[in-house]
């Protein structure tokens, strides 16, 4: 290993993990000792990495609180270290993390609302897409029509949860002005979160069998699958109304036979 | 990048030697309704890596009236690593978007074993390290196939085993990779308070021909009962002891697009321009004893 490589591996150990007495003898000192230069990087990477989390998660830092929020965000840090240059990228294990994490442990819902940031963060930053070509559609064989498989939306995501997802969202923007609490056991939500063409993001409740459709649709399933998921869920679904709504809303952007 | 805005059409023309500012996302809609009279504007690279949205939606736009350097905090150019494909094939997918007059990086390196820490962190002058950014800095020249600026970093420490003092450092590293330099003075500022050096010695050292581009930013003083640090928070106005020493700057290298960086505790968009206001006018002055 090089000299250089020995000295970054190190010193990220050093700021990571807090294993300092490897790197000591790295320093110069003069004035202030070496620990206290090092906790300057071990302080700034730990904040820029918090406020990264804290931009992607404002919900759930509101529902836990901003000081626990930094505490459960430096056990996160290290455990699944940012992989990227673009802090973008960074902070979508924190559902999984949530999930084990012993101190958050009753909060059952919070995984989820995790989850549900994490999707919109995506959408936030998805791919443009032009409409569905429906000129190309209407020259489809109407006997093949079951075989067709459509795609997503780049900046669009699928999200379920036992919980009321929405309202816990809802409750919790800083803008939100009516009654603050939220019946748990009021039941599960399935979302579709789609970013319009104004870019403005959605997060449209979905009853069973539109979400099935949508789903086996995003599994790649062919129409026809689709379609059987959706009635087998909710035998009333109106199938053909929700394929035209979501091909004009723009949920649906393409096909392929 | 998926879906690529179309490109600005302007060409990517030169930087004015006027002050320019930072373009954040709160002062997207101000920026694109008032257009303030800034010479131009620079914006974090990786701020532009999402594939669409807001933030390419309204870069685009105010693209279209300002002059654009593009500024990356994340390539991590002085790592061990391997350079990161992903982060530079974004990158000059940005570049040919946008088309900005300049890119710049930073003499650092962020990311080890696959690993971030998504800081500046300072690489250890000795010669090793100065054949080894060489040969980076060159790489990702010819990835780019474009000249890239070099910007000196804030540190809060210093290498036992550093042998070089970092101005000569930086001018060896142009000379040898041909890259250009992206003074920032407050962070010399910074950095020669942290460690005890002439900030003149360094603004000295450097080769006229190669700064092409200047930053300012105001600092925080953390006091500890042994001393003092200073840390680059940019965060608030430019500290007069910088102002003095971008004066300096400005008499020996004359006329240089300068920006005033803020990146957290970002005020109202009218302190920015009033602080690059601040900017334009030493530079104004200066050009006017050097013109007497």
């Amino acid at each position: 290993m090089s000299r250089l490589r020995e000295l970054q591996a190190d010193f990220a150990q050093a700021v990571l993990n807090g294993v300092d007495t490897a790197f000591g003898h790295y320093i110069r000192v003069s004035g202030l000792g070496g620990e206290r230069r090092l906790q300057v990087y071990r302080n700034n990477v730990f904040l820029s990495l918090t406020e990264a989390l804290k931009a992607v998660y404002p919900v759930t830092q509101r529902l836990v609180g901003g000081d626990f929020f930094r505490y459960a965000a430096a056990r996160y840090i290290p455990l699944y270290p940012s992989t990227s240059g673009n802090l973008h990228d960074f902070g979508g294990f924190l559902p999984e993390f949530l999930a084990t994490f012993e101190p958050t442990a009753a909060l059952t819902y919070l995984p989820d609302v995790a989850r549900l940031e994490w999707a919109y963060h995506q959408v936030f930053h998805a791919a443009h897409h032009p409409p569905l070509d429906l000129a190309a559609l209407a020259v489809a064989p109407a006997e093949r029509h079951g075989e067709l498989t459509f795609t997503l939306h780049p900046a669009a995501r699928l999200l379920a949860s036992a919980f009321p997802l929405l309202r816990i969202w809802q409750v919790n923007q800083a803008d939100f002005a009516g009654e603050p609490t939220v019946d748990l056991t009021e039941g599960g939500i399935r979302l579709l979160l789609i970013r319009r063409e104004n870019l403005e993001i959605e997060l449209q409740p979905l009853p069973a069998g539109e979400f099935a459709f949508l789903q086996a649709l995003a599994e790649q399933q062919d129409f026809a699958t689709a379609c059987e998921r959706a009635l087998a869920v909710q035998p009333a679904t109106d199938l053909p109304a929700l394929f035209s709504k979501h091909v004009q809303q723009g949920a649906l952007v393409d096909f392929s036979l | 990048m998926v879906a690529k805005p179309a490109q600005s059409g302007l060409g990517p023309g030169t930087i004015p030697a006027q002050a320019g500012i930072g373009l954040r996302a709160s002062h997207y809609l101000e920026v694109l309704e008032t257009r303030p009279p800034v010479g131009w504007l620079e914006v974090h690279s990786e701020n532009y890596f999402g594939a669409g949205g807001k933030p390419l939606y309204y870069l685009e736009r105010i693209r279209a009236h300002y002059p654009l350097s593009l500024h990356g905090v994340g390539l991590s150019i002085g790592s061990t690593d391997a350079l990161n494909s992903r982060h530079l094939d974004q990158l000059k997918t940005l570049i040919r978007c946008f088309e900005p007059a300049l890119v710049s990086e930073h003499l650092s390196w962020s990311s080890v074993g696959g690993r971030y820490l998504n800081d500046l962190l300072p690489l250890p002058y000795t010669e090793e390290a100065l054949g080894y950014m060489v040969r980076r800095v060159s790489q990702v020249q010819d990835y780019l196939e474009r000249q890239i600026l070099i910007e000196n970093v804030s540190s809060y420490l210093q290498y036992t085993e550093s042998t070089i003092p970092e101005w000569e450092f930086i001018a060896a590293l142009t000379e040898r990779s041909g890259c250009g330099l992206l003074l920032d003075v407050n962070n010399i500022y910074v950095s020669a308070c942290n460690h005890g050096f002439d900030p003149a010695v360094y603004l000295q050292a450097i080769p006229p021909a190669v700064v092409q581009e200047i930053h300012l930013a105001g600092f925080t003083v953390n006091r500890f009962e042994q001393g003092e640090i200073l840390i680059d928070t940019h965060n608030q106005r430019v500290y007069p002891q910088v102002w003095a020493l971008y004066r300096q700057a400005v008499r020996r290298f004359g006329l240089i697009p300068t920006l005033v960086e803020w990146d957290t505790d970002l005020p109202a968009l009218e302190v920015l321009v009033d602080e690059a206001r601040r900017a334009d006018a030493i530079i104004g002055e200066e050009c006017h004893v050097a013109a007497a």
